[in-house]
């Protein structure tokens, strides 16, 4: 301050005056600026040369903007000073608004939106290392093709700008996309210019600048990410694991041999005949016990079983039925046949003990078979006794716990899936390569 | 390292490395060439505009762990804008260009133009105009043409290989790639020059006594 | 960590926990059968 030839700080703004009205204008990035818009006339004046001159006159009264030029924001930790603003259009429709950012010691950022979300871009000093129909690589991220060349008009300026802009001037613009990132590839025809868009948090753009965010944009911004985005890999993981944890632990506690095998022959009478097999002894605190009973020369008939594991000590008994069943014939389509020649019962909790396994059996003809009527085939087998042989087994496990489990895991897995898709598709819509287009016809290229 | 009185206002005027002979008095602005007879001046250098760059003569920094000093710098003007080219003086003698335009910086070193083998260099070299997204080859690279325009040298300052005479004219071509290098081909009546480097960020180049800019903290780097 | 990625963890967890729990105990609740009180009549050798 005291020494001018030291050099105090350089100024940051340059004073002049409008050629066209008078008013006092402030140049903020000196030096770089080629355009600025007078804040009274707004007048386009050229700055690029030493003599200040007008270019265009326009009577637009400035809107009043989101972030008005001479605002200052901090993002990533660096200060920014808004310093122009532009609305730019498709053709008139669709528009969107983009503020210049600027540091003397950082360069330029935009910031635009199109009233759904904030996004901080970088124009690019690499191009892209290579690219696809669909997509293609920057930086060592694939980005998927979003929007197709698109003529890209400036409707309205305002502020100060650093190439020479003009309302009206075209640009053909297409639109990379991956979660979270936009790339955007706009050309004229002397130049071709890359710029690598962020998607902010609502809160980082409202503690920035001041400005609300809406929460949720309908449909999605393109390049939103997913709420389900980089989790429902990892649910999905945690979710088969723990399947997978299950159906390990069914298969390891799932029983030694069988504790007993019998036999009981029962005539096709339906008369019950009741056996006594035993002992079996269960040794863990508790376990479950399966009872397999199978008679394989089953036909046209079923065998009752009604079963008590009853503990010699206590008396308590233990009870459950099983059915064995078994039909055949023929129709006018050919042979068929149904039902199970085995039955198994599963009864769980049973605590330790030296248990006796009564069976109360019966089998019964099933004499009223239509088909060996009408069709006069005999019946296979006749009204021998048949012979069922019983097993009893114990283990831990129930697969019906673990498919139970499963229907637990995987519904709010499937959900959750749902939800993604229904995103992505909402996402995708707008998108000109989704196939799904809600866009007017495609014209010839 | 030659220390001289400027002859127009008695000035001193160091001149820091034989490879540049050039330099333009700080306080009179009197364009100085040095030679084996010593020191003579060829004219005024126009006044430099105002601008707001962070670099200024005095400017230190490093680049791939070679330090480097900011001598001279060349403000270059097209009909769409102006960027400046600042002289960097390593410790062993190089030199290098630092360019600056709408906030990116290009670190460019001079390359023989001898390098240039593939056949859309030699068109540029004859005169002919490039489409911009032509593609070259160099050093195993493909080089991706991103402008083309003409150019005049607006003002220039402290030390310098050459006499940047207000006015002068020539046609620079800038080239990109997908790994951040670029390159500089710049024709003028006289010849070409081929300069051959990669992109840099400021934060990258470590650099210190930046210039201060009123309400703008500078940032910590070094 | 993010909020849903916890809670799901927590309901494997938890599904985990209630399928070890009913192993130990031979459990289900699609199993067959059931206790009831000592029957009537006496079965096996109870006494010699």
């Amino acid at each position: 301050m005291d020494d001018p030839a030291a050099g105090a700080p350089a100024a940051a703004v340059k004073a002049l005056s409008c050629p066209s009205c008078g008013g006092a204008i402030e140049i903020k990035a000196a030096g770089y600026t080629v355009t600025i818009v007078c804040q009274y006339c707004s007048s386009v004046l050229d700055v690029a040369n030493p003599d200040v001159r007008v270019i265009t006159e326009y009577h637009e009264a400035a809107a009043a903007l989101e972030i008005p030029p001479g605002t200052r924001g901090t993002l990533d930790g660096i200060e920014w000073e808004a310093i122009g603003y532009m609305r730019r259009s498709e053709g008139g429709s669709y528009p969107w608004d983009e503020y210049l950012l600027f540091n003397p010691y950082r360069g330029y950022r935009w910031l635009v939106t199109d009233g759904r979300g904030w996004s901080l871009g970088e124009m690019l000093t690499r191009t892209p290392e290579w690219s696809s129909p669909s997509g293609l690589f920057v930086g060592g991220e694939r980005y998927e093709a979003f929007f197709r060349d698109t003529p890209a008009q400036v409707d309205y300026v305002l502020g100060e700008f650093y190439w020479r802009v003009a309302v009206g001037e075209e640009v053909v613009a297409s639109t990379y996309v991956r979660p979270g990132w936009m790339l955007s590839r706009e050309a004229n025809g002397s130049e071709i210019n890359w710029t690598l868009l962020r998607l902010l948090k609502p809160k980082e753009m409202s503690e920035a600048f001041g400005v609300d965010v809406p929460p949720r944009s309908r449909p999605p911004l393109p390049h939103q990410p997913s709420p389900y985005h980089g989790t429902i890999g990892k649910v999905a993981t945690i979710g088969f694991a723990t399947l997978g944890l299950l159906i390990l632990l069914l298969i390891l506690f799932s029983g030694r041999g069988p504790l007993l095998t019998e036999r009981m022959t029962l005539p096709q009478t339906g008369q019950v005949q009741s056996a006594t097999f035993g002992p079996i002894t269960l040794d863990g605190a508790y376990q479950a016990v399966s009872i397999k009973a199978r008679a394989p020369a089953l036909d046209n008939a079923w065998v009752d079983l009604d079963y008590a594991l009853v503990d010699r000590r206590t008396q308590v008994s233990y009870q459950a039925f099983g059915v064995a069943e078994r039909y055949s014939g023929r129709d006018s389509e050919g042979s068929w046949t149904e039902g199970d020649r085995s039955s198994a019962i599963k009864m769980a909790t049973v605590p330790a003990g030296i248990y006796d396994l009564v069976v109360d059996a019966s089998a019964t003809r099933w004499k009223t078979n239509p088909s060996a009527m009408i069709w006069g085939s005999a019946p296979r087998t006749g009204p021998e006794p048949i012979e069922v042989e019983i097993v009893a087994s114990t283990g831990m496990t129930f697969l019906s716990n673990v498919i139970f489990a499963g229907f637990l895991i995987l519904i709010p897995l499937g959900f959750m899936f749902f939800r993604h898709a229904a995103f992505e598709t909402s996402r995708k819509g707008e998108s000109d390569f989704s196939g799904t287009a809600a866009q007017d016809d495609e014209e010839d290229e | 390292m030659l220390k001289v009185n400027c002859p127009h206002c008695g000035a001193e005027v160091v001149f820091r490395s034989a490879a540049l002979p050039v330099r333009v008095c700080d306080y009179c602005q009197t364009t100085l060439i040095r030679s084996d007879e010593g020191v003579r001046q060829v004219g005024k250098a126009a006044t430099l505009p105002f601008d707001v760059s962070p670099i200024q003569i005095g400017t230190r920094g490093r680049f791939e762990d070679q330090a480097f000093e900011v001598i001279g710098r060349v403000r270059w003007g097209w009909t769409d804008g102006s960027w400046n080219e600042w002289l960097l003086l390593f410790a062993d003698d190089r030199h290098a260009w630092l360019g600056e335009a709408m906030g990116q910086f290009m670190l460019l070193a001079e390359r023989p133009i001898e390098d240039l083998r593939d056949e859309k260099f030699q068109s540029l070299l004859q005169g002919k105009p490039v489409d911009v997204g032509t593609e070259a080859r160099l050093d195993d690279e493909t080089l991706i043409a991103a402008d083309m325009r003409g150019a005049s040298c607006i003002a220039a300052e402290g030390e310098l290989p050459f006499t940047a005479v207000t006015g002068w004219s020539i046609t620079s071509v800038d080239f990109r790639s997908a790994s951040g290098r670029c390159a500089s081909l710049q024709r003028d009546q006289e010849g070409a020059h081929f300069y051959d480097g990669r992109y840099v960020t400021l934060a990258e180049l470590s650099p210190t006594n930046l210039r201060p800019i009123e309400g703008w903290r500078m940032p910590a780097h070094g | 960590m993010n909020g849903r990625l916890f809670l799901y963890s927590l309901w494997c967890l938890g599904i985990t926990g209630a399928f070890l729990a009913a192993t130990m105990y031979g459990y289900s609740p699609f199993a067959d059968g059931g206790r009831v009180a000592p029957r009537a009549g006496i079965y096996g050798p109870t006494h010699k």
